[in-house]
């Protein structure tokens, strides 16, 4: 190799976000379940499926049902600031 | 991307289950097969701890140096190799380029602009001074880098959806008022093609700094099914020389004086040939053009664009009209018999539009937007009957930003 230049990495550093640990929980018997839909197709069965399955065999104590209206656009702060204060575990997908 | 946008958060340990892809397609007997074995993941993983987050990097305000063999082509084999190019050659973003780079703004070195989705990083001067760097730019253009990223990032364009999506939209970047004609960049012939220096790096600058500072490479953060020519680069001027009609920028507010750029979530250009001499005439094959069952507009309610030319728009005008009757005359004519969609992607509309347009029945007929003013025109390109539709991801909204012309 002929003698060395530097050159700028021209990517963003890692992400300087505080890191937040979650909460591990001991089972979901008891807990509060929440869902955001996220509107792309089959995901309501999903929900639907899994609310059921975790209610009969899991023990669920309740299930809140969310969809964050538009398919492509975050959720809005409210409805997630308001399932943050509710539920215990909240589920939502991404992709297709 | 969940596990890579979740650690961009700060969220490195969130728990995620995977679930095949298609799933939108699935049967919904399918989709029950598929939640029971979803249901025992879940079920497993927010029992589990995860691996413990390593310490934060904290981003350090200026951007890393590394050592490479002096000449291009070794250079030119580290950015291939580690994925920092867009598949073309670069300029090698040395110190000395940098700093000449970044004699372009009045803005500091250190200042961060804004935070690119879809993988949160922080677009600081240099960093973007340095994608400007392996674009090829020139100093002058800094200021229009700038205030794009401002535009882009604004909540209301939606980055994260048009970065992360399947579908191909990339950002179309349009340059109105003086600067424009300063920056030698092009209107006329060809404007929305190849040849012109600002044009070229500048729209090509701003694709790295999507790709490089917003973390969109293409499958991992960048999902697009297809992509599209445009995602490479897409820029222009608008020929307000030419144009019968107040410019874009004056019709967002700005005097005509200032300079400004002007982002869309763009999917990419429809050309429209027509020698009609007749305005209404020309509206109608316009329109016709423009109204197609799969387009996200129509889905979603979007933020389509017409590109007419010179001469187009001299008839439009000669008709009598003004932009504002252009934009509604083609809103209303456009209109999509909500049938002519796949029936799935016709239900998806009615959940969507519900909202917007009140109970969508199979003989409603929707808008490509919300309202005509939704419908952006500039005019462009040289002589010619050839004008173009660009229609947009559909949730986004187009954002423009006045560009910081003051000398550093």
């Amino acid at each position: 190799m002929s003698v060395a230049m530097s050159v700028f990495d021209p990517t963003a550093p890692e992400s300087s976000a505080p890191l937040q640990t979650r909460r591990v929980l001991d089972g979901l018997k008891g807990k509060v379940v929440g869902f955001i839909d996220n509107t792309k197709p089959n995901f309501h069965y999903l929900v639907e499926d899994l609310s059921r399955m975790m209610l009969d065999r899991y023990g669920v104590k309740s299930v809140l049902k969310r969809s964050k209206g538009k398919v492509s656009i975050p959720a809005p702060e409210e409805l997630i600031s308001d399932l943050a204060v509710e539920c215990d575990l909240v589920i939502t997908g991404s992709g297709d | 991307m969940g596990q890579s946008q979740a650690k961009a958060l700060g969220h490195p340990s969130l728990p995620i289950v995977i679930i095949p892809h298609p799933f939108g397609s699935q049967s919904r007997a399918s989709v029950r097969q598929i939640a029971e074995q979803c249901m025992l993941d879940i079920a497993r993983v927010v029992c589990e701890a995860g691996p413990a987050p390593a310490q934060s990097t904290q981003a350090g305000p200026r951007a890393a140096m590394i050592e490479v063999g002096d000449d291009l082509d070794t250079v030119n084999q580290l950015f291939r190799e580690r994925r920092w190019s867009d598949g073309l050659p670069i300029v090698p973003p040395t110190a000395e380029r940098v700093a000449r780079m970044l004699r372009g703004t009045a803005r500091s070195r250190d200042e961060v602009v804004a935070i690119v989705a879809p993988g949160f990083g922080a677009a600081s001067v240099e960093l973007i001074a340095v994608n400007a760097v392996l674009a090829g730019c020139d100093p002058e253009y800094m200021p229009v880098l700038i205030a794009a990223v401002e535009a882009m990032t604004s909540p209301k364009f939606n980055l994260q959806g048009i970065q992360a999506s399947t579908n191909p939209a990339g950002v179309w970047m349009i340059v109105n008022g003086p600067l424009a004609k300063r920056l030698g960049m092009n209107s006329g012939i060809n404007a929305l093609g190849h040849g012109n220096w600002a044009n070229s790096t500048m729209g090509r600058a701003l694709r790295l700094i999507l790709q490089n500072i917003g973390r969109a490479l293409p499958g991992e953060l960048d999902r697009s099914t297809l992509g599209q020519p445009g995602k490479h680069l897409f820029c222009c001027a608008e020929n307000e020389e030419q144009s019968p009609w107040e410019p874009l920028h004056v019709e967002r507010g700005y005097r005509a004086d200032q300079s400004t750029v002007t982002v869309v979530g763009a999917e990419g250009t429809l050309n429209m040939n027509t020698h009609s001499k007749d305005a209404a005439e020309m509206i109608r094959v316009m329109a016709e053009t423009i109204r197609r069952p799969t387009g996200n507009d129509y889905c979603k309610g979007g933020d389509p664009w017409m590109v007419l030319s010179p001469e187009h728009a001299a008839i439009l005008k000669a008709g009598g009209l003004t932009k504002a009757e252009v934009k509604r005359m083609l809103w209303e004519a456009s209109r999509l018999p909500a049938n002519r969609m796949a029936v799935i992607d016709m239900k998806r509309t009615m959940n969507r539009r519900q909202a917007e347009l009140g109970e969508i029945r199979v003989d409603t007929l929707l808008p490509i937007c919300v309202a005509p003013e939704g419908l952006g025109i500039i005019v462009c390109g040289g002589p010619g009957t050839h004008s173009a539709h660009v229609s947009s991801f559909g949730n986004t909204r187009s954002v423009t930003s006045e560009i910081d012309c003051s000398r550093p």
